[in-house]
């Protein structure tokens, strides 16, 4: 009974795959068909060597480190107030799904929107105030990653309060009283022992969010479309030009390919570090 | 007292929160509402006089029957095809004692992880020499694929929670062992099929990357006309992106909140 979707899965996902890791060792432009030749590593060195593809990866790493230490906090905060199973909590748990389920493309064009400085209805007021330069918040190249950071920090923190609100109804409550009982305060609970019970939960935020945030593509490219300059040039964002605009078959597979073992590497590093935190806590 | 307090001040924290995630989707609606004259005065504006010009401009310049039917489409064919085939193979890993079934389980994990840009290149070119591209098909296979391999894993760690001897017994009153999958397993696991059918159609249905290079102008779905009607950040574009939000944004929020509990239970323990 498994076969039909590995069939389905190994035609339409592996062997492109595949494909996309071969074209990335030839140089194939469909622009200019007759310049297709075997290049062996080339795209690779050219894309490391690339100043642009460089600083997109900066870019995306501090896009990613900052979104998800963002998104944890946030939502381990939002997670704590909620954690008492009540009436009023149980409603502002599903209303928080609202950014969740909105459009990508849609969250990006309403920032886009509301922080416009001469209409946007906080834009307006931000420059107003000389809280935010003239341009709009999105405009200037110093402040527009940090507010695309927040755009996705807005759309996915409820995700990580979710999950972490799951951790934390699931810890047993005997523990839990032990510790009060022992004359624990608030701090002392949650860093000894709610937040290394909850290592499960945070681990799944991480990887999720990690390998997510890595590859935005939607919420940038209808905000800014990686402007102002450079400043929010996101990888995704130089994969899909090079790839589906320019039609740098080669090149453009050649940066896919560079993503998705940085993705693997950052992936196998939470885990390994998660496993390593785990095994300190919970054999103590 | 300080008990109550406390209770004051979380509250006032969740409300204030709330506000936040909840005000821009609001501003969203009301912008649909604004007439342009009204959008582009200076400060701007809380309050106006609710007009339906910015719905008649979309009628007028979008196919929007037709945006509508490629979206329900697209969502609806791609979630089919991958529950059809991700529930049985989550099944099969799940009561196959082999270890080569966790390994499969992993990788099929592991595709989904995999930015669709890679795929999406050869996909296209894939598409194009099977004569499907610009087609609702090469979306539906698109997305069916990184969601077959999605729900495979929500089925498998679904059925691996319900415990083969009942399908044992099933099997010994005279069910086939179709009939035992059917009748006595998948009832017990029908909250994660749900939930994976919300998330796959959600899934689709908010989608823009792919739809965008794989269909043309009479097979595009509203996430891709939505940047359409916004335009170049005009006050008019506004509008129109409000007003189809209601056609695109807001039936999806409004599934979500009455589906809230699947919802949850499967971004919880989801992967999408």
């Amino acid at each position: 009974m498994a076969a039909p979707a590995i069939i389905h899965v190994t035609i339409f996902a592996v062997y492109p795959i595949l494909r996309g890791a071969g074209f990335s060792l030839f140089r194939m432009n469909l622009m200019q068909p007759w310049l297709h030749r075997f290049v062996g590593l080339r795209n690779y060195t050219d894309a490391l060597s690339d100043p642009a593809i460089r600083h997109s990866l900066a870019v995306t790493l501090m896009f990613t480190a900052s979104c998800v230490a963002m998104e944890l906090a946030l939502g381990l905060c939002l997670a704590l107030l909620l954690w008492t199973d009540n009436r009023f909590n149980r409603v502002a748990t599903i209303l928080m799904l609202v950014p969740i389920t909105v459009t990508p493309i849609v969250v990006g064009l309403i920032f886009r929107a509301l922080l416009d400085p001469s209409f946007g209805l906080i834009g307006y007021w931000l420059t107003w105030a000389h809280l935010a330069p003239p341009q709009g918040l999105l405009g200037d190249t110093h402040t527009a990653l940090m507010t695309m950071m927040a755009v996705d920090v807005w759309e996915w923190a409820p995700l990580a309060a979710l999950i972490l609100l799951a951790g934390l109804k699931s810890l047993p409550a005997d523990s839990l009283d032990a510790a009060a009982i022992d004359g624990a305060g608030p701090v002392a609970k949650l860093g000894r022992i709610i937040l290394p019970m909850m290592l499960p939960s945070i681990f799944l935020v991480l990887v999720l969010r990690v390998t997510d945030v890595f590859r935005t593509y939607d919420i940038v490219f209808a905000a800014t479309g990686g402007g102002p300059g450079d400043s929010t040039n996101l990888l995704m964002l130089d994969a899909v030009k090079q790839g589906l605009q320019f039609f740098d078959i080669g090149y453009g597979s050649a940066i896919s390919i560079l993503m998705t073992l940085a993705i693997a590497i950052l992936a196998g590093v939470i885990i390994l570090a998660l496993r390593g935190l785990d095994r300190r806590y919970n054999t103590l | 007292m300080s008990r109550r307090l406390s209770l004051l001040a979380q509250r006032t924290a969740i409300v204030l929160a709330l506000g936040l995630f909840l005000a821009p989707v609001l501003w969203l609606i009301m912008t649909a509402y604004e007439p342009s004259r009204a959008i582009q005065s200076t400060p701007p504006l809380l309050w106006f006089k609710p007009s339906f010009a910015n719905f008649a401009s979309i009628a007028s310049n979008f196919d929007l029957s037709r945006l509508t039917l490629s979206s329900v489409v697209l969502s609806a064919g791609s979630t089919l095809l991958s529950l059809c085939f991700g529930i049985p193979c989550g099944y099969a890993l799940a009561r196959t004692r082999s270890r080569s079934a966790v390994i499969i389980a992993y990788a099929l994990l592991a595709i989904r992880g995999v930015p669709t840009v890679v795929t999406l290149i050869p996909f296209y070119l894939f598409m194009q020499r099977l004569g499907l591209l610009g087609t609702w098909w090469a979306v539906i296979l698109m997305n069916a694929t990184l969601s077959t391999a999605f729900v495979t894993w929500m089925m498998f760690s679904a059925f691996q929670a319900v415990p083969p001897e009942i399908e044992a017994a099933a099997t010994l009153d005279g069910c086939t062992s179709f009939g035992a999958f059917r009748r006595v397993a998948l009832p017990l696991v029908q909250t994660s099929v749900i939930a994976a059918a919300l998330l796959c159609m959600m899934f689709a249905w908010n989608d823009f990357l792919n739809p965008a290079f794989l269909t043309r102008a009479e097979t595009r779905p509203l996430s891709v006309a939505l940047l359409t009607a916004f335009g170049g950040n005009t006050t008019s574009g506004w509008g129109n992106l409000g007003a189809m939000a209601h056609l695109s944004t807001l039936p999806i929020i409004a599934v979500a909140l009455l589906l809230n509990r699947y919802l949850v239970s499967g971004l919880t323990r989801g992967i999408h």
